[in-house]
């Protein structure tokens, strides 16, 4: 017998039971169209997941931070390593890595046109601009130098000034300043305070006493705690302002997470005079000093002073885990998105196991709707079946014909199933962007219907058909002609 | 006598019945030589078209063997007998078994779906054999839209559409009027005439006179004395 009459005479017979065809169909469809729709959700939010990554080089990043004092790795006798400008040298000079630049962010008072507002800044240089982590400048450019006097600022330091139209305010200047404090203002605070010196406070001293020891411990307890207090005080109040006055040459998107910028981007070198000139007043930076044991050491010797992180950009196509264990001979912690990636690869495919198991499960039901529908039809079909064989059909031949009506039903099936699950998941994705639109995010792609994804489906479909079409087919195969030709 | 196109040698049929074993054919000796008019005749359950059956390739011999051409289709593989089915033998039916939801032309085309021609050639040869049967203006009908005599010259077309060697004809004329009854014998005795062998099995013995080069009277499985042979 020869496939095309096979192919007539199935879709004949099938075309004959239309509505119970349409049934058996309608549970195929139904059930690919539930596999599609799930299926393509994991894949979408995949796809999304590596793009953003791809679109912000996460896949060429490696993210370096200081060892945590509680990390048991860090043994007592082994001293801390400093995430200095010693150390991101060292870093840049690693095997595989392009560029190392660190996070230096601190608090400054910005004023654009007459109004101020608290905002924290952070030095990059122009290379560092140039890569993808801060390639999502919304309109205008980069700077023209790390030493120009210019600034990059993000869509949250316009939603903080109200302003809509990102266009408007480049070209615009600002006033960039931050109040340092020193070491000098602390110890003049020390000597004097509340107009008062220091030996006017030795003058309520009762030196005679001071033999006694509980007077004497409480004379210095008050005194020097009284001095330390004083310390703090000039130190934090008594600030320095350093300002400088930088135009707005571009806008950069919102980041969040560990690729989070700053509100306003300085060049490197422009920055490096803020930060240079001593601590700013906020209580972050002080303990930072503190902790590290730089409070009092010269503001120009930053080089002892920590980053809170330094990023590298890894050349493409160069394998993370060399350089990670590299970073952690150094002393420090790294992060890597390309292996979190993978590990975040592994999360999806038990996301989509276990959408396919739900799909899967729809699919199984929909099977019993075609075994129904094949045992059916042989039982109607019974005396065709014996005509045929009188005629020469062979065994083979009878169950081809019964296998190709059930692939049929498969593939029309999957066809219309995917047609439908890809309409469900325009539906979804639709409203879903509609609401995050109105909520004023970024309408995200929810949804992706790859090739391999049509191509399981419809091998799916037919495959599930198959089987299920099988017992009937063989059935039907193994009638006996004379029975049937008697069969009314 | 020319020599034999179907023998069968000592052939045994039985079915089991629950606990009750019945012997529909019995140790059956029967020789058809080619060409020649064979009609079998028995009463109702003598076991007549079990034999045709097996003559037929459609039933298996508890015992006994069919030699057609000199090959026994015991020796025959499960696809060279339907094979068999499919390119020597025609075969019409009481109740004519025609396809309902297919027309007359596709009846008769179903035929030769399984000798491998070509779709065009399939459809020029049943054209053609359905015109010799005078049906045709009646090629797009569906069976329920024609006579009984129509139909059964639609199985007729059916059956030697495919130049068979043999054609089998169970009860032909049982569900035909007396006209229509001779007339389809008739067609029968034409093709015959042509050299074709035809076995026909009634329970008319007057119509197996009437045409019949030889006939064989089976009785309970048996076929009758002197190897059932009435008329030489």
């Amino acid at each position: 017998m020869r496939y095309q009459d096979v192919i007539d005479i199935s879709l004949g017979n099938l075309w004959r039971m239309k509505l119970r065809t349409l049934l058996t169909l309608l549970g195929v469809i139904i059930a690919i169209g539930a596999f599609v729709s799930m299926l393509s959700l994991g894949a979408g939010m995949q796809e999304q997941v590596s793009q953003q990554f791809e679109k912000l080089g996460l896949f060429f990043t490696i993210q370096v931070y200081p060892e945590r004092d509680v990390d048991e790795e860090v043994s007592e006798d082994k001293p801390k390593s400093l995430l200095n400008d010693s150390a991101l040298v060292r870093l840049s000079q690693l095997p595989g890595v392009q560029l190392a630049y660190p996070f230096d962010e601190y608090q400054t008072k910005t004023t654009i046109n007459d109004t101020t507002i608290d905002v924290k800044a952070q030095p990059l240089s122009v290379s560092a601009l140039h890569t993808k982590l801060f390639s999502r400048i919304e309109t205008g450019r980069v700077f023209d130098s790390d030493s120009a006097k210019e600034v990059i600022v993000n869509k949250e330091f316009l939603d903080m000034l109200d302003i809509e139209n990102a266009d408007s305010i480049l070209g615009t200047s600002i006033v960039v300043s931050i109040e340092v404090a020193s070491f000098d203002s602390g110890l003049v605070h020390v000597f004097k305070s509340d107009g008062k010196l220091i030996w006017d406070r030795f003058k309520n001293i009762k030196f005679d006493s001071l033999a006694n020891s509980e007077y004497r411990s409480r004379v210095l307890t008050r005194e020097l705690g009284g001095a330390a207090g004083r310390f703090i005080d000039g130190y934090m109040n008594a600030r320095i302002p350093v300002s400088d006055t930088l135009v707005i040459t571009g806008v950069l998107h919102n980041s969040r997470g560990r690729s989070r910028t700053s509100s306003i981007i300085v060049p490197l070198a422009t920055g490096r005079k803020f930060s240079a000139a001593g601590f700013s007043g906020d209580m972050t930076s002080i303990l930072g000093g503190i902790s590290s044991g730089s409070l009092f050491q010269a503001s120009s010797d930053r080089i002892t002073l920590e980053y809170s992180k330094v990023t590298l950009n890894i050349e493409p196509g160069v394998v993370h885990g060399p350089i990670r264990d590299s970073i952690k001979a150094m002393g420090f912690r790294s992060f890597s998105y390309a292996e979190e990636f993978e590990e975040i690869q592994t999360v999806f495919t038990y996301f989509n196991m276990g959408l396919a198991v739900m799909g899967m499960i729809a699919l199984f039901v929909s099977s019993l709707g075609i075994v129904n529908t094949m045992l059916m039809s042989i039982t109607e079909r019974r005396r065709e079946i014996g005509i045929m064989k009188s005629l020469g059909a062979d065994e083979s031949e009878i169950k081809v014909l019964f296998l190709v009506e059930s692939g049929i039903i498969g593939t029309i099936g999957s066809l219309l199933g995917i047609l439908l699950g890809w309409t469900v998941s325009r539906v979804i994705s639709m409203v879903v962007q509609a609401y995050m639109k109105e909520q004023g995010a970024d309408p995200i792609e929810l949804f992706s219907l790859p090739l391999w994804l049509i191509g399981a489906s419809i091998a799916l479909g037919l495959a599930v058909s198959l089987i299920a079409g099988y017992l009937p087919a063989a059935r039907a195969a193994k009638i006996d002609p004379v029975q049937a030709l008697r069969y009314e | 006598m020319p020599s034999p196109v179907l023998k069968a040698t000592d052939l045994c049929r039985t079915f089991q019945r629950g606990p009750q074993v019945i012997q529909a054919v019995k140790d059956v000796n029967l020789e058809i030589a080619k060409g020649e008019f064979a009609g079998l005749v028995g009463a109702s359950g003598s076991g007549k078209s079990t034999l045709l059956n097996l003559l037929a390739g459609l039933d298996s011999p508890t015992s006994g063997e069919i030699k057609v051409n000199g090959t026994s289709l015991d020796s025959l593989t499960r696809k060279e007998l339907s094979s068999y089915r499919a390119n020597q033998i025609g075969m019409i039916f009481q109740t004519f078994n025609l396809l309902p939801h297919r027309t007359a032309l596709e009846n008769v085309e179903m035929a030769l779906y399984f000798t491998g021609i070509s779709k065009a050639e399939r459809r020029k040869k049943s054209i053609s054999a359905l015109e010799r049967l005078g049906l045709e203006d009646r090629l797009d009908h569906l069976p329920n839209s024609l006579s009984g005599g129509e139909q059964q010259r639609v199985a007729v077309a059916r059956a030697v559409v495919k130049e068979p060697e043999i054609i089998f004809a169970d009860e032909p004329t049982g569900n035909l009027d007396k006209d229509n009854a001779h007339q389809i014998v008739e067609l029968l005795a034409e093709l015959n005439r042509n050299n074709l062998t035809i076995v026909l099995v009634t329970h008319d013995e007057n119509l197996a006179v009437k045409y019949a080069d030889n006939i064989y009277r089976m009785d309970f499985g048996l076929l009758a004395a002197n190897g059932g042979r009435i008329r030489e």
